[in-house]
């Protein structure tokens, strides 16, 4: 969890913001019932709060607030061309939080929400209800935590709990919980389904010092990742993305080293492998927003719409981690995304 | 710079005091007061909606705030229920309109915190009773200029760098309040707001970002490399974005084109040649 200390500003979540209609509504008062202290303002629609112009993620990410709502419209997105599909067919993600505690320099949520604010949609009733009318036609995979890291807001919103259930009553869904933290308690707790994914996002500790804000250590996610394993859980790691650092062979060497001392690779689900891209119009937001941001002003090249590194590097960084990781795991069950 | 602004004289009045702020004469169509040394610009709008608006406008046209700045619309108004306390709006509601506005809430404070319905005329508790409409909460504060400053003043600041104090002076009964009284009231919470404001100030101008444009010297560099690339506007523009990376990674690119003027692979030829030096620049930064 990141660091309150800060003494100029507010503490996080200090401010609930709450939609008339989900006032009464019982996830609404089991999180508010978390922040006794929190002002809470009430709202007519998240978009009056989450939509307001000229917003600086840059300030409110030192003093982050919470909105809750109800989830309206689409409710199931279809995976995006630069997300790893994992052979999947029936490929969605499905967003009941929108934006992260965890404070990424290269998170594309930075281009893509207008604000910083952490939206938690608590109508999740009204998502598995969708979940299962997708259900009745195909079988389903489904990432829950892509706009959002949902495995950190866990003490407070409680999702994964609620996904974990939902998936264990329906057969034909799997569910990926791509994260960046490291909670134990969770981990002691939990209870295997083979279809339910954890996915933990891999960096080494040089990246997560300078541009992954917050999150946990190299150590501390190897660790979970390692006891969520020998639970029986399905465990991907996700060396994605890999971002560029001027001596990123030698911080990606050691990095590999420590996962194969800290992980048995035999049990792992699969890997998978990509370096930094970003859609060209979130690129744009985030450059804005953060002009001094050395990892998104890299000059990227640019693509169809998205900008990545150019292709001699991606292939370098890609190929490297690829033959690495190849000496300990399966070729198969690498999964990389510029192939 | 932080931009206060007030409906009346007699709510200035504490400001102009504690920062020694001076009449500005050139400004002809509001009182405006400054103080170049203690970054503070005082503007009196006059009373309303409209008259805030305007106000609001034509001074940050004039001035051109920045991201560094903040703006602080400060006066007394009424209350629904309490009659004194001072207090910071996180909900602003535009009575004509409905419209609802707010403010990041990002700094400590020691306030009390309200909503507050901005209407076009005063409140009168006696005739217009105590609900303002059906969607304005209970105990809610009661101005005539917030929700349009805040509506002004979001075309040049963000919303964290927008603040809005309000003094409860009243219950609805405004006829029984002086503007002496209010400039009495304004001095008893002097201290609070003046801490608040330098604090505030102070941290909007410590967190806002460090713009990453070339200083003059590395510019000259800059325009004589593209020169001696006899580089094209696209090829130029590709190595602003270079240079721009290269500075703000730490890493001395300078040392690199210096580099490449003493093995004598500048200045280029032609075109020909600069396209071939600029890819081996390009593979030596990665």
């Amino acid at each position: 969890m990141k660091s309150l200390k800060k003494e100029y500003f507010n503490p996080f979540f200090s401010h609930i913001y709450v939609e008339k209609s989900v006032r009464n509504h019982a996830r609404t008062q089991k999180i508010l019932a978390k922040f006794p202290s929190a002002e809470i303002i009430e709202i007519n629609h998240y978009k009056d709060v989450f939509c307001r112009s000229r917003q600086s993620t840059r300030f409110q990410h030192c003093a982050q607030k919470l909105i809750l709502a109800a989830r309206q419209g689409t409710l199931l997105y279809e995976g995006a061309p630069v997300c790893q599909h994992f052979g999947n067919e029936h490929f969605y993600y499905v967003s009941c939080t929108m934006n992260c505690i965890f404070d990424c320099a290269y998170c594309y949520l930075k281009g893509m929400y207008p604000s910083a604010n952490i939206v938690v949609f608590v109508n999740l009733e009204d998502i598995f209800a969708e979940v299962e009318r997708v259900l009745n036609h195909h079988p389903l995979y489904l990432c829950v935590s892509y706009d959002t890291d949902l495995l950190a807001l866990e003490p407070l919103i409680g999702y994964v709990r609620e996904w974990c259930d939902f998936a264990a009553k329906h057969a034909h869904l799997t569910i990926e919980i791509r994260t960046k933290c490291a909670n134990p308690s969770y981990v002691q707790s939990i209870t295997p389904n083979p279809r339910v994914i954890y996915a933990y996002t891999i960096s080494p500790q040089a990246v997560i010092d300078r541009f992954e804000h917050h999150t946990a250590s190299l150590a501390d996610r190897l660790a979970c990742a390692a006891g969520l394993i020998r639970a029986g859980c399905p465990v991907r790691l996700c060396f994605d993305p890999m971002i560029y650092m001027p001596d990123w062979k030698q911080h990606y060497h050691e990095m590999v080293l420590q996962v194969l001392h800290a992980i048995d690779m035999d049990n792992i689900m699969d890997v998978s492998i990509g370096t930094f891209r970003i859609s060209q119009d979130y690129l744009k937001n985030m450059r804005r927003q953060e002009p001094d941001s050395a990892v998104i002003w890299f000059p990227f090249q640019k693509d169809g719409g998205y900008c990545h590194y150019p292709d001699a590097l991606m292939d370098q960084m890609e190929s490297f981690l690829t033959e690495q990781l190849a000496e300990k795991i399966d070729r198969e069950k690498i999964f990389r995304w510029n192939v | 710079m932080v931009y206060i602004f007030t409906a009346l004289y007699c709510e200035a009045q504490i400001f102009i005091r504690q920062f020694h702020l001076s009449k500005n004469p050139e400004n002809t169509w509001f009182q405006e007061f400054h103080n170049a040394s203690s970054g503070i610009r005082l503007t009196v709008t006059g009373v309303g909606e409209i008259a805030a608006a305007v106000a609001v406008s034509s001074i940050c046209s004039m001035y051109r705030p920045t991201d560094a700045d903040l703006l602080l619309n400060v006066g007394i108004c009424a209350h629904t229920d309490k009659t004194d306390g001072v207090f910071l709006c996180n909900k602003l509601i535009e009575l004509a309109t409905g419209k609802t506005f707010y403010p990041d809430m990002l700094y400590r404070h020691d306030f009390c915190e309200g909503a507050i319905v901005t209407g076009m005329l005063p409140w009168n508790a006696a005739e217009d009773g105590y609900s303002f409409s059906a969607s304005t909460p209970d105990g809610i504060l009661y101005d005539m200029e917030a929700a349009a400053v805040y509506q002004a003043g979001i075309r040049f600041f963000s919303p964290h760098q927008m603040a809005f104090l309000k003094v409860v002076s009243d219950n609805g009964m405004t006829a029984a309040f002086s503007r002496e009284q209010a400039a009495l009231l304004m001095e008893q919470y002097q201290d609070c707001i003046t801490d608040y404001i330098t604090r505030t100030a102070a941290i909007i101008q410590e967190h806002r970002s460090r713009k990453n444009e070339l200083q003059e010297d590395e510019q000259r560099l800059f325009e004589t490399f593209c020169a001696d690339l006899h580089c094209s506007k696209a090829m130029r523009d590709s190595m602003r974005q270079y240079i721009r990376y290269l500075a703000l990674s730490d890493v001395n690119y300078i040392g690199m084109i210096r580099d490449m003027y003493e093995k004598n692979l500048l200045p280029c030829k032609d075109k020909k040649e600069g396209k071939r030096r600029f890819e081996e620049f390009k593979k030596r930064i990665f």
